[in-house]
């Protein structure tokens, strides 16, 4: 699905939650019995966060949440709607938006949105798509803890994956520009990464568990050549219908997944490689907290300036996909 | 229908790892620098190079210490579709 430019928008805030542990490549190297630049040059990741006991993924949201609320000059009670994007919920049910709706004293509604790591971006174009019908401010926060989900002998996913949350106030301001944006799934790549047990198909049992089925399993073939493969494609789509040209890009923020497939994006699609915002070395692969947290980097830091493009890309299990071009607008 | 050698796999596939060589006859999980994400990258370049051939992962599947990219090069020819 793609569309031409919307305007009236505005990001009011934006803030971030880590976990203050890290998880080094010399712990992991040693967990799995690798050496540390194995660790660096199939992933580039050197370090992750990782939570500890009592942080969870509605916590992370709730500090990130709080952040941008914080950043944005309201609180919880301007927030017209909070949308928390995870694949990793606090618990079953209810939403994880129920728990950071409460914590953040939000007066509006709230609810999840999985679209895996590229549920953050499904989650800007979602947001933009509710506050045209309404136009008051929306809450939008990414937030995993995929440490919590990865068996702890997985090499494949244990390298990887990091915890995070990142968050952005959307208020009905004219500042920004949606250039052009696109989304997509194909439900028939449903087995590149999966959680088998505790859901209708595969309820929970003592015998799931002890087969540890409640665990994430990763194809990790697959999942490079689609992440590639759809990343390629919605970019292209999104800069196509924004009719603008990779060159003239002047922010790139992918979802932090795996060094080699930021850099074949890069290469396939002709964005300048020295546009790339990247954390993948000090956070690993946040799922939906990834793009959030780099871009809220981004601006921290002041690289963002009125009148640049900044395109959000990211993809996820599903498989899903998306990105977003934004015009940023003065502040 | 143009159909890549087996040299032209090699060399993609060295473009593409950074490995100082590929060996046809050299099982691919034993050479240096090649490893999955390597032969997936080298793939989705295959099927941007050479979309009438029905390549896809499945080239890799059933891999083992034997799997050379000579292997994969008679796997790929089988795929080719013949000419009408």
């Amino acid at each position: 699905m793609t569309a031409d430019a919307v305007s009236g928008f505005g990001i009011a805030g934006w803030g971030t939650a880590l976990p203050e542990r890290v998880v080094s490549n010399a712990e992991l190297a040693q967990r799995f019995g690798v050496d540390e630049d194995w660790i660096v040059s199939r992933c580039g990741i050197r370090e992750r966060r990782a939570v500890e006991p009592g942080q969870t993924t509605a916590s992370l949201a709730v500090e990130a949440g709080r952040d941008a609320l914080a950043k944005a000059g309201l609180d919880g009670a301007d927030i017209a709607h909070l949308m928390v994007a995870t694949a990793t919920p606090e618990q079953p049910s209810p939403a994880t938006s129920a728990f950071v709706h409460h914590e953040l004293g939000i007066a509006g509604s709230a609810h999840d949105l999985n679209a895996e790591c590229a549920g953050f971006v499904y989650g800007v174009v979602s947001a933009m798509a509710l506050m045209a019908l309404d136009p008051r401010p929306v809450l939008l926060i990414g937030s995993d803890t995929h440490t919590l989900t990865v068996r702890p002998d997985d090499r494949d996913l244990g390298i990887l994956v990091g915890d995070g949350a990142g968050a952005l106030v959307l208020t009905p301001r004219p500042d920004h520009v949606v250039r052009g944006w696109n989304l997509g799934a194909d439900g028939s790549c449903s087995s590149s990464l999966k959680v088998l047990a505790g859901g209708s198909r595969l309820p929970t049992t003592a015998e799931t568990v002890r087969e540890g089925l409640h665990y994430a399993r990763i194809n990790g073939n697959e999942i490079y050549l689609n992440a590639v493969r759809y990343t390629v494609e919605t970019v292209r789509q999104t800069l196509e219908s924004a009719k603008v040209e990779p060159a003239d890009v002047d922010h790139v923020i992918p979802h932090q997944a795996n060094i080699r497939i930021i850099n074949s994006v890069l290469q396939h699609t002709g964005l300048p490689p020295e546009r790339l915002v990247s954390n993948l070395d000090r956070y690993g692969n946040t799922a939906s907290a990834s793009v959030p947290l780099a871009l809220a980097e981004a601006l921290d830091a002041g690289r963002i300036r009125e009148g640049q493009l900044v395109l959000l890309a990211g993809f996820g299990a599903g498989m899903t996909w998306g990105s977003v071009l934004l015009e940023w607008g003065g502040r | 229908m143009s159909m890549p050698t087996i040299d032209e796999l090699a060399s993609q596939l060295t473009a593409v790892s950074g490995a100082k060589a590929v060996d046809p006859d050299h099982p691919l999980q034993h050479i240096e620098d090649v490893d999955s994400l390597d032969l997936m990258e080298w793939l989705y370049g295959f099927q941007n190079d050479y979309p009438h051939i029905p390549a896809d992962e499945s080239l890799f599947a059933d891999m083992d210490d034997t799997t050379t990219l000579r292997t994969v090069h008679e796997r790929i020819q089988r795929l080719v579709p013949e000419q009408g």
